[in-house]
């Protein structure tokens, strides 16, 4: 049997893992912790005190014939086809799949270590989520300071989302009237995309979100309270809420030429491979293809990279869905792909209710019982039907 | 001097060609030349507002049908 090591355990690796024939494949997942979490649930425990549990073991969410190891991965040599553990020796592979997602990097900017511990995000883990939602409910007004640090993020609509339910959260609370909402960002306007920064600008200006553009954060003074950006702007606050930078995996990787200088992993952007090699790939937020970082492109990827290796043609057209919480109680999704712009997708009640069961039924989703529901659901949304459906004059 | 450095961002429709050049803009120095390949039609006026912000000089935009490609020259970090 052709042995596939998944390096791994979040969403892009168990998909993976789960859509191999284990009759055919010996699957074998690694993960250097037993938990997987259900990172978009970090936003409802920072903004709205949630303690929904968001965690399961990963070797539950296996189906019966995946091997799950816990182990610390050190080094990955492609060119001898081994990997190396820190607890349990040297693994060998056929194909291997590297879905390590990213690491936050709050080492990288000066001042942002203190504030992240001290402040949390709405981003990186339970703990910084309860952090964050600590602070937000000792706030007692002033200017909250809210955005990314940096370029390279993961879900591009969450850092708006963090705005928009602060923004209420604040409303419900009696503060709003004493609070100054700063949303800066290293893009020219609030959301990235143009088509769906039409759809949300009017919103961020009625709940009278200041946004400033093109703030990329440079250092960061605890002393002071003061953001400098690399632009060369400044931002005072009372409450940070910074996300930090990420970074690719710690893992060393021989040849260290597939990796980037923030240690993503160059990869083929329709079939996951890592450059030069027909035997590795590299699937999820953990490599450089040019999309968005979030639970979608992961999944699909999974998808493809398992019918690859398993002898099917396929490939990513890099189809991206996130859902957008645009708070009290609506959504919206940001859907474009590879050969299609965003969509202007207008926020409603029916697509929040989407997203809320999206939560509920994610452990499905990793085991592929889901898959049914969202062939169907991208059919019906491809970006270029909604494109037609809602273009606007220009 | 130094080679062209090429930041490839056809395909990217979010967050978009920008991320790629300010990701870039970080990790550059006075004096570098970049050149941006993207097949998002919106990037040739976020890379003009950029570099209008940022000090930086655009010194071509060229279009053909596989892409629009547009070379940035650093002069201020």
């Amino acid at each position: 049997m052709k042995k596939v090591l998944i390096i791994g355990g979040g969403g892009g690796g168990l998909i993976l893992a789960n859509h191999l024939d284990t009759n055919e494949y010996d699957v074998t997942v690694i993960d250097k912790s037993d938990l997987h979490f259900y990172q978009p649930w970090f936003l409802y425990i920072a903004f709205k005190g949630s303690k929904r549990k968001i965690s399961r073991p990963i070797g539950e969410l296996l189906k019966p014939g995946a091997n799950f190891v816990k182990d610390e991965i050190s080094t990955i040599n492609l060119d001898e086809r081994k990997v190396y553990g820190s607890r349990k020796g040297v693994y060998n592979y056929d194909y291997l799949v590297i879905a390590t997602g990213t690491n936050p990097d709050p080492d990288s900017i000066p001042g942002l270590r203190q504030t992240y511990d001290e402040y949390g995000d709405y981003h990186t883990s339970v703990w910084s989520s309860q952090k964050l939602w600590s602070n937000v409910s000792k706030f007692k007004g002033g200017t909250v300071a809210i955005g990314q640090a940096s370029p390279t993020c993961k879900c591009p609509p969450s850092l708006l989302e963090g705005a928009f339910l602060l923004e209420e959260h604040l409303r419900k609370v009696g503060l709003r009237e004493k609070t100054r909402i700063v949303f800066f960002t290293p893009f020219p306007r609030a959301y990235p995309a143009e088509p769906m920064n039409r759809v949300v600008e009017p919103m961020v200006k009625e709940r009278g979100i200041e946004v400033m553009p093109f703030f990329d954060v440079d250092t960061i003074d605890p002393q002071t309270k003061t953001i400098t950006s690399l632009e060369g702007d400044s931002l005072k606050y009372d409450l940070p809420i910074i996300v930090p930078p990420c970074k690719g995996t710690k893992i060393k990787i021989i040849p260290e030429t597939v990796q980037d200088e923030d240690r993503f992993i160059k990869a083929d952007k329709k079939l996951m491979k890592i450059t030069g090699y027909d035997d590795a790939f590299a699937v999820g937020d953990c490599n450089t293809l040019p999309t968005s970082k979030t639970g979608v492109t992961a999944h699909l990827e999974a998808m493809a990279v398992a019918d690859i290796i398993q002898g099917k043609y396929s490939e990513f057209n890099g189809r991206i869905n996130c859902p957008f919480d645009t708070a009290y109680g609506k959504a919206t999704f940001v859907i474009a792909d590879y050969n299609n712009p965003v969509a202007p997708y207008p926020p409603t009640r029916l697509k929040h209710m989407m997203k809320m069961t999206m939560a509920r039924i994610y452990w499905m989703t990793l085991m592929g019982t889901a898959d049914p529901i969202f062939d169907q659901f991208f059919k019906f949304t491809r970006p270029e039907k909604l494109n037609k459906k809602y273009a606007t004059a220009d | 001097m130094d080679a062209v450095k090429i930041i490839d961002s056809r395909g990217s429709a979010c967050p978009g060609p920008i991320t790629d050049l300010a990701k870039a803009y970080r990790n550059s120095k006075v004096g570098d030349i970049m050149e941006l390949w993207a097949t998002d039609k919106g990037v040739k006026a976020d890379a003009q507002a950029w570099a209008t912000k940022t000090g930086n000089e655009i010194l071509e935009v060229k279009e053909d049908p596989e892409k629009i490609s547009i070379k940035i020259k650093i002069n201020k970090r």
